[in-house]
């Protein structure tokens, strides 16, 4: 029996399945065996749309079709989490398990302590993710960066602190370092990003510490709980996955590669929070860029700590209906509502049709109340620093008073 | 073990329905229906970034609201019908028509909303059913004097360069354009542009949110864009700051419009805008190395449309600002398929790919290709949008509309019911009951664009896929269908098209300026660019770069006087009323009106107006006013601001009963656009504020 902490090498023994996936095809493995077994409903994961910049979430229900989730897709920008609560009732009838990045899976968290998702019935498979490129991004940057066109590259990766493409005719890497230094590479809120390995989920898997004989030919899974190492345990009793010792070197190996990523995210927290300034300095910055907005509100619409049915930036004397660029007091509810639980998904920014810096300047705000309050969203159950409320009973709480202000402001 | 039933979820990568920018979206579809919007971030245009409107353009497809059946009207009462009784009674009808009264008794409109497939066969329809040219679409009440403008200057009536190439500029001068909320993701551009640095200048009487971006924003009085181009012409020429190598080597026509421009030193009576601020906006247009010009209907929808095209067509070359990255006169097209309805022959005039009807060796092609008889393809110029709403009656009989509201949308409503009222037959086509619906005698339920294949051609040539999602409700179809069906009842031949794929095969084979973009080129994100003559074509953002579309390659200046709107304020209606668009809606809001955030941002018409006007007419923040025209009346609320100068209103055009109850018909002789941006106006308060 595995127990959470327990590492391994672990590979499918599908073998044509393992022919379509990378390192080995645990993932893939685990997840057309959690389908076959119905021990889950449906998996929900990402695949190819039309290219390869396209990544698309899919809900697979026959194993047969767990090859199309296999690989990946450092183009994928999405965030699953939101989309279980839009799109599959927040797993509240249906058990399903999907394949998360560590912003997937803290959006979980987060909508789980909202109560938006029910985890129980989600098995999170993490992998590791060193970060996303947007689709555009990568194909400007293949383009002028790699001279390559980028209708010819068949795969991407990131690996040992490069990009690597490979095309027709050849394969080329250029370090990150580089690329970020020029305004390609990483979404900026990837670069900031420090959680590399998903050790939240039920298992945690990648390439990093996979060496020798095994080298591109297993994944390294490290059990996060007793619902991971169920999954784990049974696929191996079944032979449908095979494991082995991880090889002590590739232990140290794959501490260092996540520590390199750390410090690598320091340097890009530094820099950022930096360029903002402190204080007056930094809200004249924000409300200076804040004030091109054009109200698309797609930085509520994804983002996975908001979950209010009666959103107070739809309240008319809060913010004026019809104004574009609305009220200061727009960001502001932003700031006060998900600030202390933001976990840097980069959803508000990527998505933001003005190209406001919003992750960052939400980040920046989280990370000086984790420091004041050390509350750390999107890795547990904790609750954030404002105790949250059954909406519906607070607003009608509330509305008995008069008022639905907690604090009436306007006195 | 679990036995709960597993979702299905699926994303259909598509268009937006809304404005000519055309950004890609993915609908989400499940169990049949569409549930919802997601950013596509593959799209190039807009990066998965999406306007209000974008974010909730999935809300009005499955609308209770939506038509589902045919309807006859019998005894002034709407009737269900069948398929079948629907269209043999248009059949019938039409052909019943047009044989007493001949091919200019039958008018037929098509909306810009509508994929290229359908305004194809639509013309098709009316030229090869009906031998008329009575065929327009709604680019003539928007973007009509581009087309007519830009080819007059430079010999094609598109625009030159792409909307992200704006990065590529040093000077980026916006001209009666609110980009930021009618076309945002254009917008965007040019906001990421001022991040780069790039300096902006925006032309507009009003400060809007565009005006806001601007590190110059020059008023003006409305309407008076001849007199402040030409006087910004005539200092480029005195400072000696124009390109006298592109004038030399590129164009004709210079002298002309050197003589012209000399009385144009001083316009501050005229435009408001003093000697030394036309001065400073000349030497910065002039000095840029890139210099691009983007505009809008602030600039077209005036009887000097064509001419203050033109006249921006003259200022970027007397700059030598044409035929490279970073440079242009770049219109922001409206409608989704603007670009595309005129490019496919929606036009009285042109078929597809602006081939003329005029000449006979056009004529004598579509002949042979439509399968027609020699000499069957009329010549004449047909009526145009708002004359064939002037000529119903006499000698328009009977109309087909497809998906407008011209109850709503055409200048002066009053003027527009009275005149649909004397038609015999009227069709119109759409997805919901509009106001229009109630002067018809056949109303047909179409699909909206999640429930079709097809394309949109945006405002930079750019040939988007719409990928059908779900069906369309009920009874209604596909429009590209009823087309297909209609021409069975008619009898006619080179409509048995299976798909809209096979639609645009067909207008391709005709149109050598698409001939290379295939239906498998444009399956993918980012399409292709028209021109594209040939299969290997790479397509063609930026046009006229070695020389001009023209037939003898040059571009040409014209020499262009001011002439003052038709109707000016006086003092029986002392103020100028402006029209306009919100971010939030999109035309008569059918459509945009059924998603909620929508409605509650602006659910009803409102007019801007200055805050000493209001102050002295005793208008406060709320009132309804009352808005009087020589043609009618309307009762927005009053939103005070300074942002419109004092004598000045705004309203967008969105409402029923609203802007268009006031708006003037007097047209621009050369294009046929109505004066919708300016017409002549009285205040009056009615009520107290809530």
């Amino acid at each position: 029996m595995s127990k959470k902490g327990d590492m391994y090498y672990a590979w499918t023994t599908d073998a044509d399945l393992a022919k379509k996936a990378e390192c080995g095809g645990a993932v893939s493995g685990l997840l057309k065996y959690a389908l076959e077994k119905k021990i889950v409903d449906g998996v929900f994961a990402v695949t190819r749309g039309q290219d390869l910049y396209d990544a698309v979430p899919v809900i697979i229900t026959d194993p047969k079709d767990i090859d199309k989730t296999a690989g990946s897709l450092h183009c994928g920008t999405l965030l699953l989490s939101k989309l279980v609560k839009k799109y599959l009732d927040g797993a509240g009838t249906q058990k399903i398990a999907m394949t998360v990045k560590g912003c997937d899976m803290m959006g979980l968290y987060e909508l789980a302590k909202r109560q938006q998702v029910n985890l129980d019935n989600i098995i999170m498979i993490g992998v590791n993710c060193g970060g996303t490129v947007s689709p555009v991004t990568a194909r400007k940057m293949i383009a002028e960066k790699f001279g390559v066109d980028p209708d010819t590259v068949h795969k991407e990766e990131i690996d040992k602190g490069q990009f690597i493409i490979e095309y027709e005719g050849g394969h080329k890497g250029i370090s990150i370092d580089e690329l970020e230094e020029q305004g390609y590479g990483r979404r900026s809120n990837c670069r900031r990003c420090k959680l590399k390995v998903t050790r939240q989920a039920d298992l945690a898997c990648g390439n990093w510490g996979v060496i020798g004989d095994k080298a591109g030919k297993a994944t390294f899974v490290e059990v996060c709980s007793t619902k991971g190492a169920d999954l784990l345990d049974r696929a191996v009793k079944d032979g449908r996955i095979k494991t082995e010792a991880p090889n002590p070197k590739g232990l140290e190996i794959r501490a260092k590669v996540e520590n390199a990523m750390y410090k690598l995210s320091d340097k890009w927290r530094k820099k950022d929070f930096e360029g903002l300034g402190e204080g007056r300095e930094r809200l004249k910055k924000i409300v200076k860029e804040t004030s091109r907005c054009i109200k698309c509100y797609a930085c509520i619409e994804n983002c996975p700590i908001c979950y209010c049915v009666e959103c107070s930036t739809k309240k008319p004397y809060l913010v004026k209906p019809g104004e574009v660029p609305p009220n200061f007091m727009f960001h502001l509810i932003r700031f006060a509502h998900i600030a202390d639980s933001c976990i840097n998904c980069g959803q508000c920014q990527e998505l933001c049709a003005m190209d406001i810096p919003n992750a960052l300047f939400m980040h920046a705000q989280q990370v000086e109340l984790e420091k004041m309050f050390g509350h750390v969203p999107g890795v547990d159950m904790s609750l954030p620093l404002l105790a949250l409320v059954e909406e519906r009973e607070e607003r009608d709480r509330l509305a008995a008073t008069g008022s639905d202000q907690i604090f009436d402001i306007f006195k | 073990m679990t036995n709960a039933k597993p979702e299905t979820l699926k994303y259909v990568p598509t268009t937006c329905p809304y404005c000519g920018v055309g950004c890609g979206l993915n609908l989400i579809v499940k169990d049949g229906k569409a549930v919802g919007v997601a950013p596509w971030q593959r799209s190039p245009i807009n990066e998965g970034k999406l306007c209000p409107k974008g974010m909730t353009c999935w809300e009005f497809i499955h609308s209770p609201d939506r038509l589902t059946k045919p309807l006859i009207k019998k005894n002034g009462k709407f009737e269900e019908a069948s398929w079948d009784e629907a269209l043999d009674l248009v059949a019938t009808k039409f052909k019943e028509i047009s044989d007493k009264n001949g091919p200019k008794s039958i008018g037929f409109q098509v909306s810009c909303r509508t994929p290229n497939e359908e305004c194809y066969i639509m013309q098709k329809l009316a030229r090869v059913g009906f031998k008329t040219n009575n065929v327009d679409n709604c680019a003539r009440i928007c973007h009509g004097p581009s087309v007519a403008g830009l080819s007059l200057s430079f010999g094609s009536g598109a625009a030159t360069n792409p909307f992200e190439d704006v990065l590529n500029s040093d000077f980026i001068l916006v001209w009666g354009s609110n980009a930021v909320e009618a076309h945002p993701l254009a917008g965007r551009r040019i906001a990421q542009a001022k991040l780069k640095g790039i300096p902006i200048m925006v032309v507009d009487p009003r400060y809007s949110p565009t005006a806001r971006l601007a590190d110059t924003w020059i008023r003006f009085n409305p309407s008076t864009h001849i007199a402040l181009i030409n006087s910004m012409m005539y200092w480029i020429i005195k400072e000696n700051l124009h390109d006298k190598e592109f004038i030399e080597k590129r164009t004709k026509g210079f002298e002309d419009l050197k003589k012209t421009v000399e009385n144009y030193a001083d316009v501050e009576k005229i435009t408001g805008v003093p000697v030394e601020t036309v001065k400073d906006m000349a030497r910065k247009y002039a000095a840029a190395k890139n210099g691009v010009i983007i505009y809008c209907l602030g600039i077209t929808e005036l009887t000097t449309g064509t001419d203050n095209v033109r006249s921006l067509g003259n200022l970027s070359m007397l700059c030598g600002n044409i035929g490279r990255p970073g440079v242009g006169v770049n219109p922001l097209r409206g409608q989704n398929n603007v670009q595309g309805a005129c490019d496919m022959g929606a036009y009285p005039n042109v078929y597809s790919g602006y081939q003329k009807c005029e000449l006979p060796e056009m004529r004598k092609k579509m002949e042979e290709a439509w399968g027609m008889p020699a000499g069957s393809l009329p010549e004449w110029y047909g009526s145009t949008l708002t004359e064939q709403i002037s000529q119903c009656g006499d000698p328009i009989k009977a109309m087909y509309i497809f998906a407008l509201n011209p109850a709503v949308s055409y200048p002066d409503s009053n003027h527009v019911k009275r005149s649909l009222d004397k038609l015999d037959f009227l069709v119109v086509q759409d997805i919901f009951f509009t106001e229009t619906c109630e002067y018809a005698d056949v109303v047909l339920p179409g699909a909206s664009f999640a429930e079709k294949d097809g394309t949109f051609t945006s405002g930079e040539r750019r040939i988007n896929r719409v990928r059908k999602a779900v069906n369309p409700p009920g009874e209604a179809k596909e429009d590209w269908e009823i087309f297909v069906l209609l021409a069975k009842k008619l009898g006619l031949k080179g409509f048995d098209f299976k798909s809209p794929q096979q639609i645009w095969d067909d207008m391709r084979s005709v149109t050598p300026s698409m001939f290379g973009a295939t239906n498998a080129r444009i399956d993918i994100p980012g399409s292709v660019h028209w021109p594209c003559p040939t299969v290997e074509h790479p397509g063609t953002p930026i046009l006229h770069k070695e020389k001009f579309a023209s037939p003898d390659g040059l571009g040409t200046f014209f020499g262009i006087e001011y002439r003052p709107p038709a109707e000016v304020a006086d003092a029986e209606y002392p103020f100028t009323l402006m029209t306009g668009r919100l971010i939030f809606h999109y035309h008569t809001r059918t459509q945009t009106d059924r998603a909620k955030v929508l409605h509650y941002e602006v659910p009803e018409n409102f007019v801007q107006i200055n805050t000493d006007d209001a102050k002295r007419l005793g208008i406060k923040e709320g009132d309804h006013i009352k808005v009087r025209s020589r043609r009618g009346e309307t009762t927005p609320l009053a939103r005070v601001t300074d942002e419109v100068a004092p004598g000045v209103l705004y309203m967008a055009m969105h409402f029923p009963n609203g802007a268009n109850n006031l708006t003037n018909t007097a047209l621009d002789p050369m294009s046929k656009m109505p004066e919708l941006k300016h017409c002549a106006v009285a205040v009056e308060k009615i009520a107290e504020a809530k």
